[in-house]
């Protein structure tokens, strides 16, 4: 048991240093160190993470996608689908966890329609899956008639912004809890390393015998399904359900989860990369905020900051590329 | 049984020409107001800034690449050439937002090139980047104002007689369109840099060593975009004679979607500004005709996603 600490906390160590986001996040950990605000204190940081927990689900599931050398960029339409399914069908008196329930299994059939598309009929996937985003967006309008709707169950509210023993927020928890099956799913099962193996190649993973159409198809499937949750916590956290939700969180959680070091290559990267990436755009939403930068300035730093990340990680792949 | 199979392949490579007549027959039965001068000229508008940044965006995807920055890029161009009207004039102004436009699409080029970024993945994420950075100059330029023509005092006649001004029955943006059609397809088909975009896009690696300047071909590809872009967006606020911070929105999809449609392939190395054509008019026809038909605005969204989807589709079986 010892051993497997000491190995697993090496590792953990060996992956950290290797990564740009996390000299990044520690940058701007001291950074606030000099600077008389709010920041450091457990409200804020345990807000980070609540903010944090909607994208880093969605992330979560969309790093399975990666590591299949796919893309799922249809999460933000499917997110905002969850949430309107699941308000309208208790608003329509049905029990609430079977509503919640039929909101997931949603986007789990996006996901399988994605999965169709990309993985038996190898279309492109960044392509495809902004076509079947754009086509739920369109479903999201035509559902709400462009309104929000709100849940007269004000049980709904409380899933989300409930707090445990009153200090640590319930967004917290599921994140930490769904990240760590979908660790655990990725280390310690056949079916993730069956996945990192058909990302790595395809086809060599094809000829040793993997079922490879199954397990990337299943890949979508579950992102399809993760985003559909953290659609749900979404709409609980506001208690609104909008189809104007999710329109740039496509694009956001993918540019996290490589910031983080997930190879768009696949068959690299992580659950923990992935929630080191976001939260670098998080903790830097969060630190402009206290500091009192302007918001389009705020807009600025974040692409800057999204391109200098992808930019070291590509150039270190052109220098180790020329090495050899 | 020759002759039927010719057909099918016919059908399969201009299924775009075959959705646009049915489409456009279809909407002539149900609403003959399609025909009237006034919705031709309309459509000839409306056709306008969208198949200029699709003209841009079929060099990036034959070259392999995509851009995402185009929003960006036409927001930035649309606020600085109008607030650039009143005190330098409206020539100069038109030429330092085209300007603008082409030394954008450079700048893209340059972090790709320096980051030695040569896929479509990399291309995406630095170009969505570059785009947050883009629109987010133009609100803090204009402190998140719209700028109205309207309010000028100066003279504005050139920007008058883009957005609205017809030579006969056709659009002056219709003109400008085909005349930037033609030096594109010009430029493609029979310059050496335009057949090395095609080269750059079949195969990168085999394209370089061959002696085929890809660096060139890139800076190109996306001097292009910018450029095209910068003169859709000059089409795009001449029309609507205001340009608000956030008007490129939406035009990265919208023009993904017409070049895909139109059949240019997404792997790169195939593709034509005609092709693209083709895709634009599909579009546009199938606003102008939903519209028309009095489909709600959030069916057409669905209508557009599920078409880009088939198309996508289709053009993989072709493939294979």
């Amino acid at each position: 048991m010892q051993t497997t600490f000491a190995a697993f906390g090496k590792r953990s160590l060996r992956a950290l240093t290797r990564q740009k986001a996390v000299i990044a996040i520690l940058a701007m950990l001291i950074l606030m160190l000099f600077f008389k605000t709010n920041f450091y204190t457990s409200y804020n940081l345990l807000n980070v993470l609540k903010d944090a927990a909607v994208n880093e689900i969605i992330a979560f599931g969309v790093t399975l996608t990666v590591i299949a050398a796919g893309c799922d960029l249809s999460v933000g339409g499917v997110m905002c689908l969850s949430g309107i399914v699941s308000i309208q069908l208790i608003n329509s008196g049905m029990n609430m966890y079977l509503a919640i329930l039929l909101a997931v299994l949603s986007g789990a059939a996006v996901g399988f329609v994605n999965g169709f598309l990309v993985v038996q009929q190898k279309t492109e996937p960044f392509i495809i899956t902004l076509g079947t985003g754009m086509l739920i967006k369109g479903i999201n309008q035509q559902l709400t008639d462009a309104h929000p709707v709100s849940c007269t169950n004000m049980e709904f509210m409380k899933i989300a912004n409930g707090k445990i023993g009153g200090v640590i927020p319930n967004l917290a928890l599921y994140m930490i809890v769904i990240g760590l099956l979908v660790y655990a799913l990725l280390r310690y099962t056949s079916y993730g390393r069956n996945l990192y193996a058909l990302g790595g190649d395809y086809d060599v993973a094809k000829y040793s015998g993997i079922n490879v159409v199954k397990t990337k198809w299943f890949a979508f499937i579950l992102s399809g399904a993760l985003a559909a949750v953290a659609g749900v916590l979404l709409s609980s956290k506001l208690n609104t359900g909008s189809s104007i939700y999710g329109d740039d969180t496509a694009l956001m959680v993918k540019c996290g989860v490589v910031v983080g070091g997930t190879s768009f290559a696949g068959g690299v990267g992580g659950v923990l990369q992935s929630f080191i990436g976001l939260m670098v755009l998080q903790l830097l939403t969060n630190c402009m905020n206290m500091l009192g930068i302007a918001p389009y300035l705020q807009q600025v730093c974040q692409g800057v900051v999204i391109v200098t990340i992808i930019w070291l990680d590509c150039y270190g792949r052109k220098r180790k590329r020329e090495d050899v | 049984m020759t002759k039927r199979f010719n057909l099918k392949d016919f059908l399969l490579n201009y299924l775009v020409l075959v959705a646009i007549v049915l489409l456009v027959i279809i909407t002539i039965i149900v609403e003959p107001k399609f025909l009237s001068g006034e919705n031709l000229t309309n459509i000839m508008r409306q056709f306008g800034p969208l198949s200029f940044v699709s003209l841009g965006m079929t060099f990036v995807i034959i070259g392999g690449f995509i851009d995402l920055s185009v929003a960006g890029i036409i927001s930035l161009v649309a606020v600085v050439t109008v607030s650039l009207i009143d005190p330098l004039g409206q020539v100069p102004a038109l030429i330092i937002g085209i300007a603008l436009g082409a030394f954008l699409g450079f700048l893209n080029s340059m972090v790709l090139i320096s980051a030695g970024a040569l896929t479509q993945a990399e291309a995406l994420f630095i170009t969505y980047g570059m785009s947050a950075v883009y629109s987010a100059v133009a609100l803090i330029y204009t402190d998140g104002a719209t700028q109205h023509m309207s309010w000028l005092t100066g003279d504005q006649s050139v920007f008058t007689a883009i957005g609205s001004g017809t030579v006969g029955i056709v659009s002056v943006s219709f003109l400008i369109f085909l005349v930037s059609l033609g030096a594109l397809w010009v430029f493609h088909n029979k310059t050496y840099n335009g057949r090395a975009i095609s080269y750059t896009g079949g195969n990168k690696v085999a394209a370089e060593l061959s002696g085929i300047p890809i660096k060139r071909s890139v800076i190109l590809i996306y001097t292009i975009c910018g450029l095209m872009s910068a003169i859709g967006a000059v089409v795009l606020f001449s029309r609507i004679t205001t340009a608000a911070p956030i008007i490129g929105k939406g035009y990265e999809t919208n023009a993904i979607l017409s070049v895909v449609v139109g059949g240019t392939t997404l792997k790169g190395g195939k593709g034509s500004v005609l092709r693209t054509v083709l895709g634009v008019l599909l579009i546009t026809l199938m606003s102008n005709c939903m519209n028309l038909l009095g489909v709600s605005p959030y069916m057409q969204v669905v209508l557009k996603g599920a078409i880009l989807v088939v198309a996508i589709w289709l053009d993989n079986r072709k493939e294979q």
